[in-house]
């Protein structure tokens, strides 16, 4: 009890300080910046402790984050081995193949309106086949390993991709696209010269969306047939074997993963599209 | 303090709902409406559960329950499930407890292609193996412990598939075996076409192996509630009667799953054969778990070596209270 009564007290000292901070005079510093969030995060993991072992939660419902980070540092060879069939097999080669073969497909689809009018319908259905239905088929094709995960996730980025680049394509005005004429440019110089980097704000848009996309699909793949490692085999063994604090590890582990994902990508679009109004400080 | 606050916050919750409680009670399967359940069902269409005055709501299971979860959320009073998976949850801090145990032998087998050259567990190495998991993991675990095979793949170990719930990584020559139950995945081999002398098959039991199967486990802090206990009696007597009804009556058996078939899914045929396979492995039990198997199980676990199942020999993991007095 006295736990709880704690993790009240602390809740709302948290609450406090960072308001005090966040409207205090160097509110637009940026270690204030820093500080304000990590105190936000801190203040949530303590209270989820000082509760769960206050009220005494059973395990197999929440196991508080001390378990976990005891789990987690206990576990790294497991959870690196999984790390890397999920996210380095299974995602990363699937967003690589997908996003490259969305990019070509957009760029021949902007070439030809035809193909436009007819593939964007039918990539807009391929989106809509639930994972859970099309990732035991691919399984069934491609077999237990990572090209199958790799494939669930091809289909899933495919589409966001394709409207994204394809938007982008299309986002140079009439007066830009008239200029590149009168220099005599040809289409390969107008696309390589105006077209994608005016595009390069949507393409990055989408993958973005991607990142999340790909890691969420090669881990729910997993769920349908997998060999012995694997983020999704193990979140989904660890729950039938009731061991909850390795699920939250493995969740922990694709947290930072995703992040770090769609950070590096983010890292990458700011430097190429550094001349967009997004990009300003 | 640990049962109390749970204790009150549930009863603050369910508080209108305390008169019903008495007679209620929700039984959690552990797969889809299918034979390997009908003397529950057969309680139910039979009228043994409304001659208790219990009032009985069986809730099926499938790919992504584990019904020790659905336990410890409160969303069933009983559970049904296998010895190992029950023992493993309760050394993780979820104290159930065997109730009963209608099942007196395994149903668990390895069918294999005859082609492989597979004649025993020697062979098994360098080869591809599809494993339930879910809790149906630890028979097979153990028994590669025990032969001393590693199940980290390569040459000398067993590569291990994670197969679903089909028997499709046989059939696709993606396994050399596969994990599959007399009453039923084996049968589905078969009607896919696979004539029997092109298999090879290793039945736990034949391999010393095997574990007890299909029990009734209930939460400890539950047993200690005397209107439970009753409750429990009654729907012991009950399920066991509706199970050598099944016995007795096969066909008829089927057909009452096959009624309470919700997802339509099931076929009469394999509910016919599936009623007598299972028939054989509820023989010879009358409820009352025998303290000779349940010891067999615990050992077989326990000989797991470098990976065992369950690290110490459980206590308390079974009661004969229920029993005793239903089979009065």
């Amino acid at each position: 009890m006295i736990y709880v009564v704690f993790a009240v007290l602390l809740w709302v000292s948290g609450w406090m300080l960072n308001v005090r901070l966040a409207n205090g005079p160097h509110a637009q510093s940026r270690s204030i910046q820093l500080l304000v969030p990590a105190i936000f995060g801190l203040t949530i993991l303590l209270i989820w402790e000082l509760i769960v072992r206050g009220l005494s939660v059973p395990l197999v419902i929440l196991p508080p984050p001390s378990m976990i980070a005891g789990r987690f540092a206990g576990s790294l060879p497991i959870l690196w081995q999984d790390f890397v069939q999920t996210f380095v097999k299974g995602a990363l080669s699937g967003y690589v193949i997908g996003c490259a073969a969305a990019f070509i497909l957009a760029i021949v689809v902007d070439r030809f309106d035809f193909l436009r009018r007819g593939l964007l319908p039918v990539g807009n259905f391929m989106a809509a086949l639930p994972i859970v239905g099309t990732a035991p088929i691919l399984v069934m094709w491609f077999g237990f390993d990572w090209q199958s995960k790799a494939a669930v996730v091809v289909v899933m980025v495919f589409f966001p991709v394709l409207v994204n680049t394809v938007a982008g394509l299309r986002d140079t005005s009439d007066m830009q696209r008239d200029l590149m004429r009168t220099y005599g440019a040809s289409y390969s110089q107008t696309l390589m010269k105006l077209r994608l980097p005016a595009a390069m704000p949507f393409i990055f848009n989408g993958l973005k969306i991607a990142t999340t996309l790909a890691l969420v699909g090669a881990i729910v793949a997993e769920f349908f047939g997998s060999p012995t490692r694997g983020m999704g085999f193990r979140i989904s063994t660890s729950v039938g074997q009731l061991a909850l604090d390795m699920v939250w590890a493995e969740i922990v582990v694709a947290a930072l993963a995703g992040s770090f994902f769609y950070g590096a990508i983010a890292l990458f679009e700011r430097g190429v599209t550094f001349w967009h109004p997004s990009q300003r400080k | 303090m640990k049962t109390t606050m749970m204790a009150a916050a549930l009863a603050a919750g369910f508080g209108g709902m305390a008169q019903a409680d008495a007679n209620d009670v929700k039984l959690q399967l552990q797969w889809v409406t299918q034979a390997q359940f009908a003397g529950y069902y057969v309680a139910l269409d039979e009228g043994f559960y409304d001659e208790e005055g219990l009032n009985v709501t069986i809730l099926p299971g499938g790919p992504d329950i584990a019904p020790p979860q659905v336990l410890a959320g409160g969303g069933a009073d009983v559970m049904l499930n296998w010895m190992p998976s029950a023992l493993a949850a309760r050394e993780k801090g979820l104290p159930v407890v065997n109730i009963a145990q209608p099942f007196k032998s395994s149903g668990l087998m390895l069918t294999c292609w005859k082609d492989t050259g597979i004649t025993s567990v020697e062979d098994f190495k360098g080869k591809t193996i599809g494993v339930w998991f879910f809790g149906n993991e630890y028979p097979f675990l153990s028994w590669m412990s025990q032969a001393g095979i590693s199940t980290d793949g390569g040459e000398d170990g067993v590569t291990v598939l994670k197969q679903g719930f089909n028997v499709d990584p046989l059939l696709q020559r993606q396994a050399d075996c596969i994990s599959t139950m007399t009453y039923n995945e084996y049968g589905q081999v078969l009607d896919a076409g696979i004539p029997a002398d092109e298999l090879v098959t290793f039945k736990y039991e034949e391999q010393g192996v095997a574990t007890l199967e299909d029990g009734i486990y209930a939460l400890e802090q539950n047993l200690e509630d005397p209107e439970f206990v009753d409750k429990m009696v009654r729907f012991v007597r009950a399920s066991m009667k509706g199970w050598k009804w099944a016995e007795e009556n096969p066909e008829a058996a089927a057909m009452i799953v096959l009624d309470n078939d919700e997802t339509g899914a099931q076929t009469e045929a394999a509910q016919i054969r599936m009623m007598g396979e299972v028939a054989k492995l509820t023989a010879g039990s009358n409820g009352a778990l025998d303290e000779a198997d349940y010891q067999r199980t615990v050992d077989t676990l326990l000989a797991g070596g470098s990976d065992p199942v369950i690290s110490a020999a459980p206590t308390g993991a079974w009661t004969s209270v229920i029993t005793d007095a239903a089979l009065k």
